[in-house]
């Protein structure tokens, strides 16, 4: 049940899509790996949205560096635990939502209890070995997962739905190189809230998602474009799975 | 024969989005790529690795759809083709 005061916060959106669907971001638990550039972002507006549980990961903190982009971290917060500067704010946006605020490094030994209670996955990661274990995961639960990356004003986005569409692996068999990447700000905005929209999307079971679509950014030249990906056959993570999760559900 | 070359991402800040090439017949992805390379070593080194073959993370697609494999560098290309090459990005 909604309360009185649910019912006013999220009234424009329950314009949209009912009681009913406000029920369904309210029971929903999210966990946003990564709380950097696309994680404050993707974070910020599912919070806002009423996405009832949201687990923030990272093991990082904030550094001066990371201000330009990571809006939920501010100046006062420089050496304070990411997820903690997170937390806090997103607590303050939100009061009637739970935060769970987990410092931990993202490794095979942490990552299963992570994320196999979640109903999503938030790729917010800045590198792929990490990504590939979320994804390992993702498929072998069933878990949707959120993808998203990006470098200077170029991104790329897409949904991942295991045994349903591409999974990571099949769409980027190779990790391009490790590096320090240059970004602006705006380019973790624009693809993190993609990529909350996306969740949202999902959570409700209403739209169309980015399923086998990579989406790609080009904030350069102001350009959103599409390439159309498909499972691989032979993809070790994902090529067993016949059954569709999303199916199970409903 | 023209082979058309897409650009994305990284590729097109050095190439730019659309490149036409005038290439002999039965030219494979590695030639098109190292007639790229000719003209721009920012190129070459983004999209080769030391060994001079095409680096496994690029996203290489012919009209659209996706070529991968071993064997996507000798894959020959036709009049009329386009070759678009994305090189995924990593950050967060
Ligand atoms: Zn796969």
């Amino acid at each position: 049940m909604l309360s009185c005061d649910e019912l006013e916060r999220y009234h424009r959106q329950i314009m949209l899509f009912g009681e009913a669907g406000q029920e369904k971001l309210k029971s929903a638990r999210v966990v946003i790996a990564g709380a950097g550039g696309l994680g404050c972002p993707v974070a910020t507006y599912l919070a806002v949205a009423g996405v009832g549980h949201l687990r923030i990961i990272d093991h990082d903190t904030v550094d001066r560096s990371n201000l330009n982009r990571q809006i939920l971290h501010w100046d006062m917060d420089t050496g304070r635990a990411k997820t903690e500067s997170a937390g806090k704010k997103l607590q303050a946006i939100n009061p009637d939502i739970e935060i769970e605020e987990a410092r931990v490094r993202i490794n095979e030994e942490t990552a299963p209890g992570l994320v196999r209670d979640t109903d999503a996955i938030v790729d917010a990661m800045d590198n792929y070995p990490t990504r590939y274990l979320l994804n390992h995961l993702a498929c072998k639960f069933g878990i949707p997962l959120f993808h998203g990356a990006i470098r200077g004003f170029d991104g790329q986005v897409t949904t991942i739905i295991p045994g349903r569409t591409a999974c990571l692996s099949c769409i980027f068999p190779k990790a391009p190189p490790k590096e320090i990447f240059p970004v602006i700000g705006v380019t973790a905005g624009i693809i993190g809230l993609i990529q909350a929209n996306e969740v949202i999307k999902y959570l409700l079971g209403t739209g169309e998602l980015l399923e086998n679509r990579l989406l790609i950014w080009d904030g350069l030249h102001s350009i959103l474009e599409e390439i159309n990906v498909e499972r691989d056959q032979s993809c070790i993570e994902c090529s067993q799975l016949q059954s569709d999760p999303m199916e199970k559900v409903k | 024969m023209i082979v058309r070359i897409k650009a994305f991402a990284r590729f097109r800040e050095i190439i730019g989005s659309e490149n036409t090439l005038d290439l002999d017949e039965g030219t494979p992805v590695l030639g098109a790529l190292k007639n790229l390379s000719a003209g721009s070593k920012d190129f070459r080194d983004a999209c080769f690795d030391r060994e001079g073959t095409i680096a496994s993370h690029v996203v290489l697609m012919i009209n659209g759809k996706r070529i991968s494999g071993r064997d996507r560098e000798s894959m020959v290309l036709h009049d009329g083709d386009e070759l678009a090459i994305f090189p995924p990005v990593a950050g967060g």
